[in-house]
């Protein structure tokens, strides 16, 4: 079943992370940046179930770990979507060069 | 697992975490079905719960090293003595939210109470995690918490912005802190701090690259929690966004927190690591942290010295704080341990009452500028005097809490084999250059003349705080062996 060899797995994980911190850092709707960051805990998750399955000691322990990340970020973006409305009753808009208000 | 194993436990231990989230549970059950006439009391149940904590707590001193669930909870002194400065820390900044005399800074006073305390809840589940997952969680509960916090003042634009700015950069931070984690689960196939321990002191062989770039990558996630360089951009702009006990929670708890979960996870794991044979993979790389805390003392100290908002001149402070306590670290001398432990210590009690004193004169002139101290020698001298203790200690200066602390750090520096002189004449030339922005504070306060005639009273409640942090900021100072003996 597991003909796919683990440095397969891992290099889509860390393409995966790369696009997700380039998005993170570039694009300029906020929401988008929030999918970015999922897509980076995503690599991540990617990273421990094929660790899980494939690594030195395979077991259960990664598929938990995800499991426990999953529930995490969904609450991270939970939280950053209520943020993000109360930003946008201010602004009317979800641009993120639009922050700009607080600087030195 | 059977119903004998889990009540074999010995669960008393976590006695301090259970009265925080019962205290939690409570508060926000009375908040949402109460009567109005409870709410204005819901303040000092939060203080009497954290009270009770700090008391359970000291009935454990000295108790022996368990374990709780296999090591997802453990408790060893190293939880104990950074479990206190986070309940003494949490406490001082309840008060500190009861002094408030202005109200509509935030309406929704309930939430805002058990937040702090799901706050402090998630900071001491890291001091007690002994597993990766454990750690994980509780510093999520404790970010996850704080992102709400500083956005809950939602009618301010300011807020919006701090706190949105203060979540991505957080989730990031989070994303590289798993990814990281993920390659030391890759490495050693256990999420246990004591296996992965087990399993690197052993020939790393071909994955000593993967055990580095582990290394890297959490390192550069978890310096987002300490606010020291790649991940410092964030503190100023969240700072003044948010709510002034907020930005004092921040500055010490989630920084204290990100402190413990460093040592924790660095020296638990990468200490035995052995690499290329002879040195620990913790000793080959204190030349990368060390690089980081030159650039984290310089940038924070040179760049507070153009600031005229006070909250975001505290920030950049803050980060040369950080840069400060990442020092023990690199010099890895037997008594790391115990200046780091004290300078949080100090730094609590100092940079506390620093935010209270802003935060009485910021409610009366609503203002946050420099300007707020001009000439308040004039209008109250005793509240220039302790804001004069304060940014003594925060400066340095002999006979306060925070001398004893940077004395400490530097000796230890200098006394580490290899001797970090770079690093510790860096602190030298960095606390002088600190010095002309604290020491300009006190040129406002004294010689300048105030713009408006008028006098500053500290109500009753506000110098209960004040009166705590100085005792805390000249006690260390002057005994400090009095903390030092309580640590061995």
């Amino acid at each position: 079943m597991t003909t796919i060899p683990l440095q397969a797995y891992l290099i889509l994980a860390l393409i995966l992370f790369c696009i997700g911190l380039f998005g993170a850092l570039t694009k300029r709707n906020t929401i988008i940046v929030l999918i970015c960051i999922e897509l980076m805990l995503n690599a991540v998750n990617l990273n421990l179930v094929a660790f899980s399955q494939l690594g030195n000691n395979p077991g259960i322990t990664g598929q938990v770990f995800s499991l426990f990340t999953i529930t995490i970020a969904a609450a991270e973006v939970a939280v950053g979507m209520a943020i993000l409305i109360a930003w946008y009753r201010h602004k009317n808009g979800v641009n993120v060069d639009e922050m700009d208000g607080l600087k030195d | 697992m059977d119903i004998q194993t889990l009540l074999s436990f010995e669960w008393g231990m976590m006695a301090p975490e259970f009265t925080i989230l019962i205290v939690g549970i409570l508060l926000s059950l009375l908040d949402l079905f109460g009567k109005d006439t409870w709410k204005k009391s819901l303040p000092w149940l939060a203080v009497g719960g954290v009270g009770v904590a700090i008391i359970f707590l000291l009935f454990q001193y000295g108790h022996g090293d368990i374990s709780i669930l296999g090591n997802t909870y453990v408790f060893d002194s190293f939880a104990f003595y950074f479990k206190l400065i986070l309940l003494i820390a949490t406490l001082l900044i309840l008060l500190m939210v009861i002094s408030r005399t202005v109200q509509q800074e935030v309406r929704d006073r309930g939430e805002y109470l058990y937040l702090l305390l799901a706050a402090l809840l998630g900071g001491m589940m890291v001091a007690s995690g002994g597993d990766l997952i454990s750690l994980f969680v509780g510093l999520e509960l404790l970010s996850l918490s704080s992102y709400i916090m500083v956005g809950l003042r939602k009618r301010d634009v300011r807020s919006s912005e701090g706190a949105m700015k203060y979540l991505i950069n957080g989730s990031i931070a989070t994303a590289f802190t798993l990814f990281g984690m993920s390659y030391v689960f890759g490495l050693t196939g256990s999420t246990k701090l004591v296996d992965i321990a087990r399993e690197m002191s052993g020939s790393l062989g071909s994955g000593e690259p993967v055990a580095i770039i582990g290394f890297i990558i959490m390192f550069v996630g978890l310096a987002f929690k300490i606010s020291t360089v790649p991940f410092h951009m964030w503190t100023p702009d969240v700072y003044e966004g948010a709510v002034t006990p907020v930005s004092a929670f921040l500055s010490v708890v989630s920084k204290s927190a990100g402190f413990i979960i460093i040592v924790r996870i660095f020296w638990g794991i990468f200490g035995n690591a052995t690499f290329g044979g002879s040195d620990t993979l913790f000793a080959t790389m204190i030349d990368f942290i060390a690089v980081l805390a030159f650039l984290t003392m310089f940038i924070g100290n040179l760049v507070a010295l153009r600031q005229r908002n006070m909250k975001r001149l505290l920030a950049y402070s803050s980060i040369g704080h950080a840069g400060y306590i990442l020092i023990p670290l690199v010099s890895l001398t037997p008594v790391s341990l115990e200046n780091i432990w004290f300078y949080l210590l100090a730094y609590a009690f100092m940079t506390i009452g620093a935010f209270m004193v802003i935060y009485i004169l910021e409610q009366q002139k609503q203002s946050e500028d420099i300007s707020i101290f001009t000439g308040l020698y004039r209008e109250s001298p005793a509240l220039a005097i302790i804001m004069t203790i304060f940014l003594a200690s925060l400066a340095g200066i002999p006979g306060t809490a925070g001398f004893i602390g940077k004395f400490n750090i530097f000796v230890g520096a200098v006394a580490a084999d290899p001797a970090q002189y770079i690093l510790a004449g860096t602190m030298a030339v960095m606390t002088v250059v600190s010095y002309i922005y604290y020491f300009n504070i006190m040129v406002q306060m004294y010689i300048r003349k105030p713009q408006l005639e008028g006098t500053t009273k500290i109500a009753r409640l506000q110098s209960v705080p004040l009166i705590l942090c100085v005792a805390g900021t000249i006690g260390l100072g002057v005994f400090p062996f009095i903390a030092l003996n309580f640590f061995h």
